[in-house]
């Protein structure tokens, strides 16, 4: 054809570009959520139609109330007894299936104090609407 | 063979710089502050929706303005010229 295309590589080059950048700033994001300190406490839940139960690493149960410290880490792991839920708090934007029949976990470091959400996010059933907890983070 | 290499040089120029920033920004730490980090990347990934929107609206309204019937500029495609059409 004998015309010039640079406008056309600089094009593709731009569309890869910004490609990369998302896909590279999304897994780089996602790797410094992921990676759970190694002081974390863990701590089980359990969803079940329609409440939730936390089991402290020194065996303290709670059922619809969760305590935690302000500033320390925590793992949740995740599972349910019967159909699938959700576990949401949504202030500090945690969130993770609970599946029967297997464990997912999830982290993260409350940095205020109060009085927070827990909620079911996804629809279990008739009273999903209504599968809350309270989460008490306490002054370190 | 310079086809092949334009690309090959944007790529180095763009590409690169952009990896090594997008890795260089944090390095993975403890007691990330979770909501803050998923909100900054949502922020982050609208700019770039938005400017990729932007250009892509720019340049259709550029084209329906450049190539209309009426522009003194317009040329007749080889076709329209032999009245093809």
């Amino acid at each position: 054809m004998g015309h010039s295309n640079w406008p056309e590589w600089i094009y593709v080059a731009v569309v890869i570009a910004l490609l990369v950048y998302v896909g590279a700033e999304a897994w780089n994001i996602e790797n410094i959520i992921e990676h759970v300190p190694e002081d974390a406490e863990i701590i089980k839940v359990t969803a079940q139609q329609w409440f939730w139960t936390f089991e402290h690493e020194d065996g303290t149960k709670e059922i619809g109330e969760l305590h935690l410290k302000k500033d320390h880490a925590y793992k949740f792991e995740i599972h349910s007894k019967d159909v699938n839920h959700n576990f949401n708090i949504p202030e500090f934007v945690v969130l993770m299936d609970a599946v029967p029949g297997r464990i997912n976990t999830v982290w993260f470091s409350p940095n205020e104090s109060g009085e927070f959400d827990i909620q079911c996010r996804e629809y279990c059933g008739l009273i999903h609407y209504n599968m809350r907890a309270k989460l008490f983070v306490e002054g370190s | 063979m310079r086809t092949i290499w334009a690309p090959i040089i944007l790529i180095v120029l763009f590409a690169t710089p952009m990896i090594h920033l997008a890795f260089a920004a944090e390095t993975p730490g403890e007691y990330v502050n979770r909501g803050q980090e998923i909100w900054n990347l949502f922020f982050r990934m609208m700019t770039v929706a938005f400017v990729v929107g932007g250009v892509i609206a720019g340049t259709i309204v550029w084209q329906v303005w450049r190539f209309r019937e009426s522009n003194p500029n317009a040329k007749p495609t080889p076709y329209e010229d032999k009245g093809d059409l």
